[in-house]
Order: structure tokens, then C-alpha cells, then sequence
């Protein structure tokens, strides 16, 4: 690669050449390993923590780090801070391809060690960054501690004061044992070990009954005294503007087929009234009425639902619940319009998964905020929204196959969480 | 008269217009020093000027929801740590709020307070952290560290009573995992008095810097009306001139017993954006000296420890956070420890959807004037 | 005949030596010519090693520097690991750099990339070669010396454009034309200025300019003039710190919006080319501020010659760099502490403000002259 690799070639099989070649390793070591430039790079916690680790309390710059590049061509170091996702994978590789050789990378957390917190019924996360690209140094935590860093940081630091031109910086392939695998075989090893330190324990424990028949354990476990708490009552949250029953009134005025869901047997004007001040009012309206009560409640003058929260929806087995949360900003109250969308079951069985099984009018033309939130929807469920502008994945790729939040939902990369 | 771009615009780009200079596009992240995080920009560019503006969300979607359905919901609790990391104290009150209305437990006074602390502490955190990126991003190096230097005082102060920095994982229904050291009143106290004087200097560094109000004033301008209609929240909101905090409007824990101001800005630009963070920072403090004169030495701080098991039904819980409205939607169709769904409705999505209303017509450096000003958090948008 | 020749003291004790050493050649080499030729080759040598020393032996003292003033003002400490506080960590940098990977982006065109950083060098190098150290070190003591400077000075822009303009990437492209367009602009201001200098002066040789400040701390340049000479001063600083593509005018470069700008696909040596030339540049616009308006490498006197003798009888080339260190604290300074203004504010700035202002001081600079001196 460069011209210091043929320096052992050329200077090895002189006399006394491989002294030279020990200097030349020796302050070329010391250059690298005490002046690593790290890449800009963060996607989520660790990067805050990377940050941190930056500023005035830590300073990275103490170990000669501070110059934080954002061009991948002139860093050293990737640090690999924050989960990484299928869809960040590529961008990964791209970046470390771009880094000029020789260069490190330094795991952070515990997502890319393993993927963390999100390794079980997780669609969309890489488990370890060693499966991406080689990492030298893995520093555990969630997030880790500055601190952690630094040490990682000085760990590398010796990796590299190893290195010599003998045997030049090269690039490894990324090992083709997923971390689930090695895992396993981890935690089998582990397995095994504990059993023998059982039996190791059991034989030393006969060993000691032979030696000493008469002893009592003077041991009595220490239990911390455990608090008692008083039961509190919950007071319910300010309510302001209209009552849910005069919300409900007014709409069901309008829209007599709106209806609400209650799992009592008693009138459902009592079930509003005695309702908490702080719930907000969650009436079922059919697909057919869906969008002039949007409209209703938007321009009605009593209602006035100027501000969408959120739209969203929840998958049962045989249709969707479409939940659109609206709320006043000048009067206060919310409402929560629900929309029950029969599933298509025309759809053959095995084309289901892929297929988009039901349809609802949009509501972006109303409130702009929707279009974002219907994408989602559309995304993550695969219910179709008639008339929507711009209807594409949001947060998959253009290329993933199926709806990951119905329940029916499988995927080769998910694994269950164990029982 | 080059050659109009309208049949081969890339999925996204909308407006038609016709052009006698040559339109680029120019790809900003997903690894950018000023996207905040894993988010990637399309800008459709005249010269300097965007003409249009495109976001990609997804390079951080970690599945959250989805495996939160097999998750118990104390276990969600730790994950609503890592969607907006900057404020995770607060979206764990969001996560155990929506529990509480469910299981119906309510919380003796001094666990309130307890929260109530800890929410403000986590609110001047999180704009501490917007003050340095703002300055940071216009080019001023020195202000992300100013920023960042206070903010440790903060975490010394979490990690003290959650034993955690950033991802506190801390309250639960009832009350919090633990109650507070006897240092925790005389610390807060030593950091607001340490406080007031470190804001007096910042906002002299910032405020009426000539560079950054010709920077700032008049650029990324988010209408009331936009604001509203794109579901902003929190002070990009309040910059707009909607006075809407839910901690006014649908006061949770003890909100309504204190006396702050809700600061509102009326030209919804950046600079009023900055500013409403700086005012809102002084009224975090407003709160914690009421808390720290009221806050009761005896007496319970958790209410009688339960199981988290929910009835059926759909609860939902929205708080303010630094960022702006949070809010949890928990559907229980069995009762039982682990829900059926539960969708958390992050502030910056909507903000970040607004963007290419208010970048248009500006230049690429005013982009990042603006991205600074809605301070994104891009884990909380993906989940 | 003409001989080139090389000025005083090192070149005239060059210029005894070669024929004493000549005589030990055989007959047939010996003739005037030859040693004069010998002699002035020697010379040039000298001087161009001298003026690489000066230049590239300062670059790893300022980064070193910058990274310390940096971390001060940011309430941290800076490097301190490797040797005393951290001093030996730039030659760690330079060396790592040194044997990093190189190579050119696909679709680059290979050699204008790789000549771009050595032409962004160019310029101050030839700048550093025309001002006067001392008394009487100086390596070119043209009397064209202003002129050239403004005509040397625009070298550094070509290399800037290259660079982007050969990187094949948008973000590169996109700060070679702001820094293109930014520099050409303030070398408008930048060159007023100095034309300002040259007025008061009535000389174009940058050593007879020094000279013109001889007496006391009230005959610099900057005192000289009340009040006129201050704002030319400040409106020197501005617009070298533009010149100079540094913070608060990087808008080249901007790290936060174009990840680096120009040198967004420079690696290894090429890049640290780059960096170098930022921090030479550095010290040559320095050098020139304390050339024109500081005194150069005249002391500092006050007027009270018990005092002013001690000062005298340190060496000019201390005082010189004293002075130019004190300027590049100052550019420090300013580099870590303002924010950024867009690229349109700063073109208004210079078109509607700098360069109107610049055209009055010179007018009002001439009418002082004519007037009152």
C-alpha cells in the first residue's frame, strides 16, 4: 500500500536493516497511535455520550482526538455510536470503505455489540457491528460513560503500538458467523462451566460435611426492612373545554351512527359521565362518515379540532382500527375519531402478508400534518389512503416485504424472545 | 433554456416550475455533522438557494412498537429512554403516566415533586443542548461546549438520583424507582444559583451577537396557521405565537400549583426560537426554586407498589416535553402485563415534516439555521 | 554583466567565500562568472530553505497553538499527553498524515487534484519571501514589493477553485465557488488597504515601509495617522482573516454545512498540504499586518531612552516575531468566538460596506497627506 511496507522487504535482508525497520515501526506507531482522528458520525444515545466525551468535563482532546472530521477521507477512527439499523447498513459500509487506510473502529454501546436492547422480535436492527465492518475495540454500555470511551480509545491506543510494517495494516473480511451463533456457543460454553463449578461445589461441600460432622452455620440473611407505602388516590388531570358526553352529543347529533365502545352494561351517556376528566373521548365512526367527521370537527365552531395529533392504527384479526386523535388548540378538548377497517379477505391467503388490505380517505388535504402520519400508517400496516399525495415507505426500505406491525407479521431476521 | 426537470423529479419533489438555470440536488446525510443524527435530506438546489426540500426518515427505525408488543410494560418504560435521548426522564413520565391512568394510582405529594424536579432539570438539559447546537451549527464552536459544560452539572445531579446519565429509566407507576438522596435539594440549588449566572453570560455571547440576528431574524418564518396545521408543538410552536403548553392547558402531575410563565414569541422565526428556549430555560428555574421551598422532608414518595397489570381499554397520556408534545397511546385488549400496542407520538416528526415549508427560498447555510432551531431529535422521529 | 545577487549578510559572506573556495579548483574552471553564478545559486538556496524553515517549521507550532487557545477558550485543557502539555502532538500528526493512504475520489481528474494543494502553497510562500525580518534579512528586497503581493496573492484562490472544482463532488464544488467568489471580492479591500499603506508610506518596498516607522511606538503605521490608521488596521484584520478563508469567514470550508468544502475528498499528505497552507497563509498575512502597520521588526520605543535602549538591544528578528504571534493570537481569538455569517451577508459586507469604506479612507488618507503632512 505504501511505500513503508516495502521498507522490510528492502531493509530486512541487509545486516543490521532490521533495526531500522524496528525505528521505522516504532515512530510510525507512536504517530498512529497517539494522533487518531475520529469521524463525525452518530445515530443515536452513544453519539450524545461521544459528544460528551468531547466537551469541557471529559476533553477528548487530551489524548490528541478532538479533531472530529466530518469528511470520512481525513479520519482515522469510526466510532460506531448509536444502533445500527438494516436500512443504516450500506451507508456504513460506504463510509469505512471511504476512510483511508490505515484505520480503526471502535464499537460503542450495546446495540452494536449485539444489538442491545433490541435484539429479540426486532425487524430492522444489525446485531454487532462486526457484521458490517472489522471493529478493534468493543466498549459495552448503554450508553456507555465517557469515561468507558476513553478507555476503549487507550485500549486501541495498544493495539496499535503493536502493529509493524512486517505485517501491513489489511483489511479483513467481516466473519460469516452471525452474532446470534456465536452467542449460542457462548452461552453453551458458559453452561457447561457452570455445571462443572457445581459439581466442583458439591464435592467440596461433601468434603467439608466429612471433615466437620457437627457445624452450624452461624449465617442469618440480613433483610432490609421493606417500606410500606399508603395506597394513593389518582386525582384526574384538569380537564378544559366541552365534557366527553357534550363532545359526544354534539357529534352523534350530526353523525348518528357514531358510536361508542363501552365494556359495561349500563347507558352509555352514564359510562361518559362518570368518565375521568383527563380521557379523552374515543367514538367509533364508520369508514363511510370518516372524512365528513374530520371535516365536522375541524370546522365546526364548537369543535374547532385545528391540531392533529397523531394518526394511527392497531391490528386485530379480522380488521384494523384506524385511531385519529385531534385536539383544539383555542378550546382544549380532544377527540379521538375511531375508524374499523374490514380487512380484504378476497385477497388469496399467501398474497396477504404483502398486499394492502384495506382503504380509507385521507385526511391530508385537511390537516398537512396527516401526510407524514399516513405514511407511517401505510408503512407500518399496509392500509391504503385514497387520495394520498405521496404514498411511500417512510421508515423501510422501498424494497421491504411486508407490514411489520400486523400481528401476523414474520420476518428471517426476527428472533423471539424467549418465554 | 435548459431542460425542465418535471418528468424525472424524484419521488417527493413536487413543485413544477420552470427555470432558466440548471437545478442540482445535493444529498445531505445520513452522516452530516448537522442533520442531528441518522437523517438524510434531498435538496433540490438553484445556485445556493433550495428550491425544495425532501427528508428521508428510517436510517434509525429500531422497531420499537413492534417489540413492544412482546414486551411487559415496565419493560417499555426503558425503551422510551432511548427514543429522545435528550429528555429521557421525560418520556418515561409520558410511558408511566398513560400506566397510571390505567391501572388508577395515583402519587403522594413528595413523589410529585420528585417528578416534577427531575422534569424541569431534564427540560434545561435538553435547551442547554439546543443552545450549543444552535451556536455550534452557525459556525460558533465554542457555544456547543458552553453548552454541554452546564448540562454535566445536570447529569451529575440524574446520576445521583437514577444512577444512570442519559437513560434514566426512573419513574414507574405509583412514583419512582427510588427516592431522592438527602443531597438532592442542596445540589439543585448550588446548580440554578451556578445557572443564573452561566445563562447571563451565554445569553450575552448569543443573543445580541450582530452575526447571529442577521443570521437568524427573519429566516425559516413558520406561519401560526403552518404551525398549527403541521402539528408543531412546543416552543416551535410557541415561537409562532400559539400559546399551547400542555403543562397549562391539560396540567399533569403538579403543574398548576406553580407559578411560571408560558413564553410566547409572535414572527415564528429563528430567532425567536432561540429565544423562547433561553426564556423557557429561566422559567425551569422558576419551578425548581418553588420546588425547592415547597418540597416535603417526610411523607411517602411512592404510593403502595402494584403489579403493572392494565385493564382492558386504550389509555392515553400526553405531557410537554422540551422538544414539545409527547404523547402515549397504550391499548390493552387483554388484561394483563403486556399490551397490545402501544404508539408513541414523538414532537419532532411533525416539525421535521414542516421543514420544507420553511427552508424554501433560503440557502443552504439558513438550512442548518433552521435545523438547529427545530432541534431534532431523529431516534424519537424513527423509533 | 548582469549577476543576480542576493542581499546582505549571508549573501555577501557567500559571495567572499565562493572564490576563496574556487581557487582550490583547477585553472580552466576559474573565472568571475562562474563564482558569481555559483555564489548566487548558493544564495537562492539558502533562501529558499530558509524561507521553507520559516514557514513549515511555524505550521505544526500554530496548529499546536490554535488547538491550546482553542481548548482555553472552550474551558478545556487540549492535548497533554504526548510531551510537555502536549507540545510534541502536532509532529504525531504530521507523521501519522504522512503515511496515510492517498487516493483520488473516482471520477476526479487526477491531476489537477494532486496539483491543487501544491498551488494553494504558492502563494505564501512567495509572500513570506518578500518581507523584510530584520534590519537586514530580507530574502527579496524588491521595491515593486506591495504590487507583487497583490499579485501573488491571488495564487491561492486557483488552487482553492482546483481543488473543488477536480473533487467531482458537490459539497467540494460548492465551497471552491464560495471561496472563489469570497476571496476574489475582499482581495479588492485587501489590496486598497495596502495601496493605503503605500500612500502614507510613499513606498512600494516593503523594507523602506518598515523603515518609515522608525522612532516611536506613535510613528507605526497604526498610530501615525490618528484614528485613520486604527480603522485601516481593523479593516486590514477583516479582510485578511476572508483573505485567509479562516473563522468567522470559512464559509469555504464550513464544517457544518458543506463537511469541509473544498478539501471534503483530500486525504492524507494532499490534505495536510491543505491544512498547512491555511496556517502559512496564516502567518504571512500576519506578518504583513506587523510589516505595514505595527512597525515590523522595530521595538517597540516610548520615548524614553533609558527604556528604549534596553528594547533596541534586542534582536529585530525577536520583536518581529513577537509582534506576528501576538496577530495570530488575535486572528485566534476571533476564530473562536464568532459565529458564521452566510455567504451573501458576507458579499454585502464587503461590496456595501468594506470597500465604500476603503475608497473614503483613501480619500481622507490623501487629503491628511496633502493637508497636514
Amino acid at each position: 500500500m505504501g511505500i513503508i511496507n516495502l521498507a522490510p522487504k528492502v531493509l530486512d535482508p541487509i545486516p543490521g536493516g532490521k533495526y531500522v525497520v524496528n525505528a521505522i515501526d516504532y515512530v510510525v506507531n507512536w504517530a498512529r497511535a497517539n494522533s487518531i482522528w475520529p469521524l463525525t458520525y452518530g445515530t443515536s444515545c452513544c453519539a450524545i455520550e461521544m459528544m460528551s466525551s468531547s466537551m469541557a468535563r471529559y476533553d477528548i482532546a487530551r489524548f490528541g482526538s478532538e479533531v472530529f472530521r466530518a469528511s470520512p477521507r481525513q479520519a482515522d477512527l469510526f466510532i460506531l455510536a448509536g444502533t445500527i439499523t438494516r436500512r443504516m447498513a450500506p451507508a456504513i459500509q460506504m463510509l469505512w470503505e471511504q476512510i483511508p487506510g490505515p484505520k480503526y473502529a471502535i464499537a460503542m454501546g450495546a446495540c452494536t455489540i449485539s444489538g442491545g436492547p433490541f435484539i429479540y422480535d426486532n425487524y430492522a436492527v444489525v446485531r454487532g457491528a462486526q457484521n458490517l465492518i472489522p471493529v478493534d475495540v468493543f466498549v459495552p454500555g448503554c450508553p456507555p460513560r465517557p469515561e468507558a470511551l476513553f478507555h476503549g480509545l487507550l485500549t486501541l491506543r495498544e493495539k496499535i503500538l503493536k502493529e509493524t510494517c512486517r505485517k501491513p495494516w489489511h483489511e479483513g473480511l467481516p466473519k460469516d458467523v452471525s452474532t446470534m451463533d456465536r452467542y449460542r456457543e457462548a452461552a453453551k460454553t458458559w453452561a457447561a462451566l457452570e455445571e462443572m463449578k457445581d459439581e466442583e461445589m458439591a464435592e467440596a461441600r461433601a468434603k467439608f460435611k466429612e471433615e466437620h460432622p457437627d457445624y452450624k452455620s452461624s449465617y442469618k440473611p440480613i433483610r432490609i426492612k421493606k417500606e410500606d407505602f399508603p395506597e394513593v388516590e389518582r386525582k384526574p388531570f384538569r380537564r378544559v373545554g366541552l365534557t366527553q358526553l357534550e363532545l359526544y352529543q354534539k357529534l352523534t347529533a350530526k353523525f348518528p351512527n357514531i358510536t361508542f365502545h363501552t365494556h359495561s352494561e349500563e347507558p352509555v351517556e352514564t359510562v361518559l359521565a362518570n368518565a375521568p376528566a383527563d380521557r379523552p373521548l374515543e367514538v367509533m365512526v364508520e369508514p363511510e362518515d370518516y372524512l365528513a367527521a374530520v371535516e365536522f370537527v375541524k370546522n365546526d365552531p364548537e369543535f374547532k379540532m385545528d391540531f392533529l395529533i397523531d394518526v394511527t392504527a392497531i391490528d386485530y384479526d379480522d380488521h384494523f382500527d384506524l385511531v385519529t386523535q385531534l385536539r383544539s388548540i383555542e378550546v382544549g378538548h380532544k377527540i379521538f375519531l375511531c375508524v374499523q377497517l374490514k380487512k380484504d379477505f378476497s385477497i388469496p391467503e399467501e398474497k396477504r402478508p404483502t398486499s394492502l388490505l384495506a382503504s380509507v380517505p385521507t385526511i391530508s388535504h385537511l390537516y398537512p400534518a396527516a401526510e407524514i402520519k399516513e405514511r407511517e400508517v401505510y408503512d407500518m400496516f399496509g392500509i391504503d389512503f385514497a387520495g394520498h399525495p405521496d404514498q411511500r415507505r417512510i421508515f423501510l426500505d422501498k424494497d421491504f416485504v411486508g407490514y411489520p406491525l400486523r400481528k401476523d407479521f414474520s420476518h428471517p431476521e426476527m428472533i423471539r424472545r424467549p418465554l | 433554456m435548459s431542460q425542465p426537470l418535471f418528468s424525472k423529479l424524484p419521488p417527493g419533489f413536487r413543485i413544477q416550475r420552470e427555470t432558466n438555470t440548471e437545478e442540482f440536488f445535493i444529498n445531505m446525510g445520513p452522516q452530516h455533522p448537522s442533520t442531528h443524527g441518522a437523517l438524510r435530506l434531498t435538496l433540490r438546489m438553484d445556485g445556493e438557494t433550495i428550491v425544495e426540500l425532501v427528508p428521508h426518515f428510517g436510517y434509525i427505525h429500531r422497531g420499537m412498537e413492534k417489540q413492544a408488543e412482546s414486551m411487559s410494560y415496565l419493560q417499555y418504560i426503558a425503551l422510551s429512554d432511548r427514543q429522545d435521548y435528550l429528555t429521557a426522564i421525560q418520556n418515561n413520565l409520558g410511558v408511566v403516566i398513560a400506566l397510571e391512568k390505567g391501572m388508577n394510582v395515583g402519587v403522594p405529594e413528595r413523589g410529585e415533586y420528585i417528578r416534577v424536579m427531575l422534569q424541569e432539570l431534564g427540560r434545561i438539559a435538553s435547551h442547554l443542548v439546543f443552545y450549543g447546537c444552535f451556536g455550534g451549527d452557525l459556525g460558533g464552536q465554542t457555544c456547543l461546549l458552553f453548552g454541554f459544560k452546564e448540562r454535566e452539572m445536570i447529569h451529575d445531579i440524574l446520576e445521583e438520583v437514577t444512577g444512570s446519565r442519559l437513560t434514566t429509566n426512573f419513574f414507574r407507576p405509583g412514583g419512582s424507582r427510588y427516592d431522592v438522596p438527602d443531597t438532592f435539594i442542596p445540589r439543585v440549588k448550588a446548580f440554578l444559583d451556578h445557572l443564573e449566572g452561566a445563562m447571563r453570560d451565554y445569553e450575552r455571547f448569543l443573543s445580541k451577537n450582530i452575526i447571529v440576528l442577521e443570521r437568524s431574524i427573519g429566516i425559516g418564518v413558520l406561519t401560526k396557521e403552518d404551525a398549527i396545521a403541521y402539528g408543531c408543538s412546543g416552543p416551535v410552536l410557541r415561537a409562532s405565537g400559539v400559546e399551547f403548553d400542555v403543562r397549562r392547558a391539560n396540567p399533569y402531575s403538579i403543574y398548576d400549583q406553580f407559578d411560571f410563565d408560558i413564553p410566547v414569541f409572535h414572527n415564528g422565526d429563528c430567532y425567536d426560537r432561540y429565544k423562547i428556549r433561553i426564556a423557557e430555560i429561566h422559567e425551569s428555574m422558576k419551578i425548581l426554586r418553588q420546588c425547592i421551598d415547597k418540597f416535603p422532608k417526610e411523607g411517602p414518595w411512592r404510593s403502595k407498589e402494584k403489579p403493572v397489570r392494565l385493564p382492558v381499554g386504550r389509555y392515553y397520556s400526553e405531557i410537554e416535553t422540551a422538544k414539545g408534545l409527547y404523547a402515549t397511546y397504550v391499548v390493552a385488549a387483554t388484561t394483563g402485563e403486556k399490551p397490545y400496542r402501544i404508539h408513541t407520538r414523538g414532537p419532532s416528526f411533525p416539525h421535521i415534516a414542516a421543514l420544507n415549508k420553511m427552508v424554501q427560498g433560503h440557502k443552504i447555510s439558513d438550512l442548518v439555521t433552521i435545523m438547529a432551531t427545530l432541534d431534532p431529535v431523529i431516534p424519537e422521529i424513527d423509533r | 554583466m548582469f549577476v543576480p545577487s542576493v542581499t546582505n549578510p549571508v549573501g555577501d559572506f557567500v559571495r567572499e567565500w565562493v572564490p576563496k573556495l574556487a581557487e582550490f579548483l583547477p585553472a580552466s574552471l576559474q573565472s568571475d562568472t562562474l563564482n558569481s553564478v555559483v555564489a548566487f545559486l548558493v544564495n537562492a538556496l539558502i533562501c529558499v530553505v530558509a524561507v521553507c524553515a520559516v514557514n513549515i517549521g511555524s505550521a505544526p507550532i500554530l496548529i499546536y497553538m490554535e488547538r491550546k487557545v482553542c481548548a482555553h477558550v472552550q474551558c478545556r485543557l487540549g492535548p497533554m499527553r504526548l510531551g510537555w502539555h502536549g507540545t510534541i502532538q502536532t509532529i504525531a500528526d504530521v507523521i501519522k498524515m504522512l503515511f496515510k493512504e492517498v487516493y483520488a475520489p473516482s471520477g476526479a481528474d487526477k491531476l489537477m487534484f494532486y496539483m491543487a494543494p501544491l498551488i494553494v502553497l504558492i502563494a505564501p510562500f512567495i509572500v513570506c519571501a518578500l518581507i523584510p525580518f530584520s534590519r537586514d534579512l530580507v530574502v527579496a528586497d524588491v521595491s515593486m514589493g506591495i504590487p507583487m503581493i497583490i499579485a501573488v496573492n491571488g495564487f491561492g484562490v486557483l488552487g482553492i477553485l482546483l481543488g473543488g472544482w477536480s473533487s467531482n463532488n458537490k459539497y467540494s464544488l460548492l465551497g471552491a465557488l464560495r471561496s472563489g467568489a469570497q476571496m476574489i471580492s475582499y482581495e479588492i479591500s485587501f489590496a486598497m488597504i495596502l495601496l493605503f499603506v503605500v500612500m502614507i508610506s510613499g513606498s512600494t518596498n516593503l523594507m523602506s515601509i518598515t523603515l518609515g516607522q522608525e522612532g516611536t511606538i506613535f510613528d507605526w503605521w497604526i498610530f501615525k495617522i490618528p484614528v485613520l490608521g486604527f480603522i485601516a488596521f481593523i479593516l486590514f484584520f477583516i479582510s485578511s482573516t476572508a483573505e485567509m478563508n479562516r473563522a468567522p469567514f470559512d464559509i469555504a470550508e464550513a464544517e457544518q454545512e458543506l463537511t469541509g468544502g473544498y478539501h471534503t475528498e483530500y486525504n492524507g499528505t494532499p490534505f495536510a498540504m491543505f491544512y498547512l497552507a491555511e496556517y502559512i497563509a496564516l502567518i504571512t498575512n500576519s506578518a504583513l499586518a506587523t510589516t505595514c502597520f505595527l512597525g515590523g521588526f522595530l521595538p517597540p520605543c516610548i520615548g524614553i531612552t533609558a527604556i528604549d535602549n534596553v528594547l533596541n538591544m534586542v534582536p529585530g528578528v525577536v520583536w518581529f516575531f513577537a509582534k506576528v504571534y501576538f496577530m495570530i493570537w488575535c486572528y485566534m481569538m476571533v476564530r473562536w468566538t464568532f459565529v458564521r455569517p452566510r455567504v451573501d451577508q458576507l458579499m454585502d459586507f464587503e461590496w456595501k460596506f468594506l470597500l465604500p469604506v476603503n475608497l473614503v479612507l483613501l480619500v481622507v488618507g490623501a487629503a491628511y497627506i496633502t493637508i497636514g503632512g
